[in-house]
């Protein structure tokens, strides 16, 4: 099947009412040399022009790691025109094992206007059957929204971290919520961003002993990159959240006040400046300073706890990767609901 | 499987992660010059360090007998990473890791040789923060244990300070028969309680083997057919290609039975066999396991002969590569009777298994290595597609545990066509297809459940004192002067005797074609 071994093409053209003829072809052509395996169905969605190939590039990337059935979708919902356009094609991998080459297959559109009353009979009568459906929308939310396809979607995918007005995006997310009939979970890129961190930050206070530092923090201090910074105030929110901790006093943009369930105040400081998306975390509890940060290779959190008169002994751990396939690939790893996000969100809705 | 109670008190672990945390711990190694600390222990702490899995204050304290500098060691176990590691070293890691790698002189009878491992693991306390938990891991030779024992007692490192914990985990072979092993048992609870002990079987730690769980309990079409009603015969087989290798040593005084069959392989049947626990809890499902051990038949006297095949490889070939004889192996003695295959029928007594037989075989020098457990079931009934004119196979479910990890069912299907013609096809599920994430090692996961006080995967003593007393009337059978079971023999790169066949044929039943 030469045309759907190509990397990042669309692959071959078809018939929207030959999709499913169509790929049973391409398998029965490549069976010898070919596993074709899923997962789950990850739909990708987005309305920016020439995001066909971009996604396509994407989604060869994310199956090498999660077999699925992308669904990959370009549309111009503001076109006069009334028209979709359908290819198929595969991603193909040597397995780990090094003998066969394993396979997850790609259905492309390109819709042209009509995209609400397109876009759920396009996904909904292409889904493998029986497998969990994730929907990665990129960009910005519409209203009206089809109730009809969110009662498919299991997992939603968005980033919080491009919105321009946080409160209405969050408003139809949790619209989508409320008309899916069944369990939606939404999943923030801009969340997953903080896995390594908040695990890093976590560890410091496994240990029973260390608990109580947790009563004592008095300050935070955030370092975060421009245009980051709803990532660095869902981080101050799971702490908040997480401990009870109530916002106090909107000081300035870079300066809030929390109190703690004893009374007891907490500053946040939250810095700006070039690096990772949130590359620096300070806490101070009493005379101890827990540390965070990236290590000068980039994929790896030094962190360390000094105490006053104490040797530094920073050790590393695992950064993550803040790219789209890396935070997708943490995404589709996990699964069940993101309550602590939820509750994170909650915590300092009003300053996102 | 256990979530820690100090995991749940840490309100910043909420959703992060369904394992319990490991604690910051000192890991103390006998035999930390040997193969094992090269291979396995080192190159997976490493592992679970680049994983960022190892708690943040961990020291690695190796203990033997050459004289070596912490730099010396250091350097031997940069080695050992390089070559051993599942995953590339990065040299930032390494930088980092290895500080925590430390190395102690000592002789293992040398009680002066615990005291100053004692001061010196306080020293650790103080300055890395490892909080007085100890975990001694004994990759020495079973000679030596009771020395070190003794001596950890001696230097009351085996009692932990209040709030800390010392734990201890032990290679096999425990114990050589059942005497042996609770002679063990009895020297190990003497300085350490039973759930300070962990008795470690690293086929456990195999992703496979845990998913057998996952399988049968979370599936709800199988546990309602996995019974005598619907289950024809088991068959659990564990091949290796390669022969004895350098363990020749070791394995003239163990063989097939003692090596394979009463730990790795008693525990796959267990797991397979047992019942739904009630929790997830360690001894909720090791209660369960022991329940299987005490079921299972015991084979004795005359009834040896007819139900368990013994047998050593003869000069034959692998992969078209000549291969000697067992008894020509280095280390081997010529007139060695040590068996290198061991084929079983076991039976379980209990309501569940009643006249299911499970056939069991291990093997050195079998034409490939594969470990796997069939499941087959009964056929359907001899009417419509399955007169008794036409041969209908069984489905058969497959758990492979390695290599290539995964499960297929073998069911029926019509070939297309005018004519009614039945052929048995395959669905098959691959881990290395399916998920592109590597397992961990078995090691790391162990190591990992250790220093988190997780035994769940861990074999307890009454488990490995019921395994011995179903072994030891075989080997007694075996080893008697008089009226003994024939040794048979097979040329390498065959799937073992043909008494082996016999055994099941006798039954109307092959060994599964691997």
């Amino acid at each position: 099947m030469p045309a759907a071994a190509e990397a990042y093409s669309l692959g071959v053209p078809v018939e929207i009412g030959k999709i499913e003829q169509e790929l049973k072809k391409l398998w029965r052509e490549g069976e010898a040399a070919m596993t074709r395996a899923s997962l789950m169905n990850l739909a990708i969605y987005s309305e920016e022009p020439g995001s066909l190939e971009k996604n396509t590039k994407l989604a060869a990337e994310i199956t090498e790691n999660h077999a699925c059935r992308s669904i990959v979708i370009e549309a111009d919902c503001r076109s006069e025109e009334n028209r979709v356009e359908a290819w198929i094609s595969a991603h193909c991998h040597v397995s780990r094992t090094g003998k066969k080459q394993v396979c997850s297959e790609q259905i492309s559109f390109l819709i042209k206007g009509g995209c609400t009353t397109q876009l759920p009979s396009i996904i909904l009568s292409n889904l493998d059957s029986d497998l969990p459906f994730y929907l990665w929308w990129q960009g910005g939310l519409h209203d009206p929204m089809d109730a009809q396809l969110w009662e498919w979607v299991d997992r939603f995918i968005y980033d919080s971290h491009g919105w321009k007005d946080f409160p209405a995006q969050m408003a139809l997310v949790e619209t989508a919520q409320r008309e899916a009939k069944q369990r939606l979970v939404l999943c923030d890129l801009n969340w997953t961003r903080l896995d390594n961190l908040r695990f890093a930050l976590a560890q410091f206070f496994d240990h029973p002993a260390s608990h109580h530092r947790l009563a004592k923090i008095s300050k935070i201090r955030i370092d975060f990159a421009p245009g980051f910074r709803s990532t660095a105030l869902l981080f101050v929110g799971w702490m908040g959240a997480q401990l009870n901790w109530e916002i106090d006093e909107v000081r300035s943009s870079r300066e809030l006040r929390f109190t703690g369930m004893s009374g007891r105040p907490i500053d946040v400081e939250l810095r700006e400046h070039d690096g990772q998306p949130v590359h620096e975390i300070a806490l101070t509890s009493d005379d101890v300073e827990f540390g965070v940060t990236y290590a000068n290779c980039g994929d790896l959190l030094e962190v360390s706890r000094v105490q006053t008169g104490e040797k530094r002994v920073p050790q590393l751990m695992p950064a993550g990767n803040n790219d789209p396939v890396g935070l997708i690939s943490a995404e589709l790893i996990r699964g069940g609901p993101h309550q602590v996000y939820l509750n994170a969100l909650n915590c300092v809705r009003d300053l996102l | 499987m256990n979530r820690s109670a100090e995991q749940q008190m840490n309100p910043l672990r909420e959703g992060l992660s369904t394992r319990a945390v490991p604690q910051p711990c000192s890991i103390v190694i006998f035999g930390a010059t040997g193969d094992l600390t090269h291979r396995k222990l080192i190159p997976a702490l490493y592992n679970l360090a680049a994983d960022g899995e190892l708690p943040p204050a961990v020291a690695i304290i190796g203990f033997a007998r050459r004289p070596k500098s912490d730099d010396d060691f250091r350097k031997e176990m940069e080695e050992a990473v390089r070559k051993f590691s599942r995953q590339a070293v990065r040299d930032e890691i390494w930088k980092t890791f290895s500080q925590s790698l430390f190395y102690h002189q000592s002789e293992f009878g040398d009680e002066a040789g615990y005291k100053s491992l004692a001061e010196r693991l306080e020293e650790t306390d103080n300055e890395r923060g490892t909080r007085g938990n100890r975990l001694f891991y004994f990759a020495a030779g079973p000679d030596q244990f009771e020395t070190i024992l003794k001596n950890l007692k001696a230097a009351e490192l085996n009692r932990a300070k209040e709030g800390s914990w010392a734990r201890v985990i032990i290679e096999k072979p425990f114990g050589t028969d059942l005497a042996s092993a609770r002679e063990l048992n009895r020297i190990v609870n003497d300085a350490f309680d039973e759930r300070q002990t962990y008795r470690i079987d690293h086929f456990l730690g195999k992703e496979t083997a845990q998913n057998i769980l996952v399988l049968r309990f979370a599936n709800a079409i199988f546990e309602p057919l996995w019974n005598t009603r619907y289950i024809d015969h088991l068959q659990i087989t564990a091949a290796e290609t390669l022969g004895v290798e350098t363990r020749a040593g070791y394995y003239e005084t163990a063989g097939a039975l003692r090596d394979m069959v009463q730990n790795h392989l008693l525990q796959l049947l267990c797991l397979v066999t047992m019942e739904a626990p009630t929790d997830l809890r360690a001894d909720s499902i090791r209660d369960e396991k022991v329940k299987v051990v005490r079921a299972l038949r015991r084979i004795t006297g005359s009834e040896v002969a007819k139900n368990v095949v013994r047998a050593q490889y003869t000069e034959g070939a692998i992969g078209g590569q000549p291969v000697p004889g067992y008894r020509q192996e280095k280390g081997v003695d010529p007139k060695s009777t040590t068996e290198t295959y061991a084929a079983l029928r076991i039976n379980i007594d209990n309501w569940r298994w009643a006249d299911v037989p499970v056939y069991m075989r291990v093997g050195k020098r079998l034409p490939k290595s594969a470990t796997e457990i069939s499941v087959h079931f009964k056929k359907a009934p001899p009417v419509l597609f399955n007169k008794e004119t036409v041969t209908i196979d069984q489905n058969v479910l497959v758990i492979r545990i390695q290599p290539d990890e995964g499960i297929s069912l073998r069911m029926l299907a019509k070939i297309p066509g005018t004519s009614l013609r039945i052929e048995p096809v395959k669905m098959d599920f691959h881990y290395g297809t399916s998920f592109g994430k590597a397992s961990p090692e078995a090691y790391e996961r162990l190591l990992l459940d250790a220093m988190s006080g997780d035994a769940t995967l861990f074999a307890r003593r009454d488990e490995v004192e019921e395994a011995w007393t179903f072994i030891d009337p075989i080997e007694e059978a075996w080893q008697a002067k008089k009226d003994a079971p024939e040794l048979y023999f097979y040329p390498a790169g065959s799937w073992g005797p043909e008494a082996a066949d016999d055994l099941l044929a006798r039954d109307g039943r092959p060994w599964r074609r691997l």
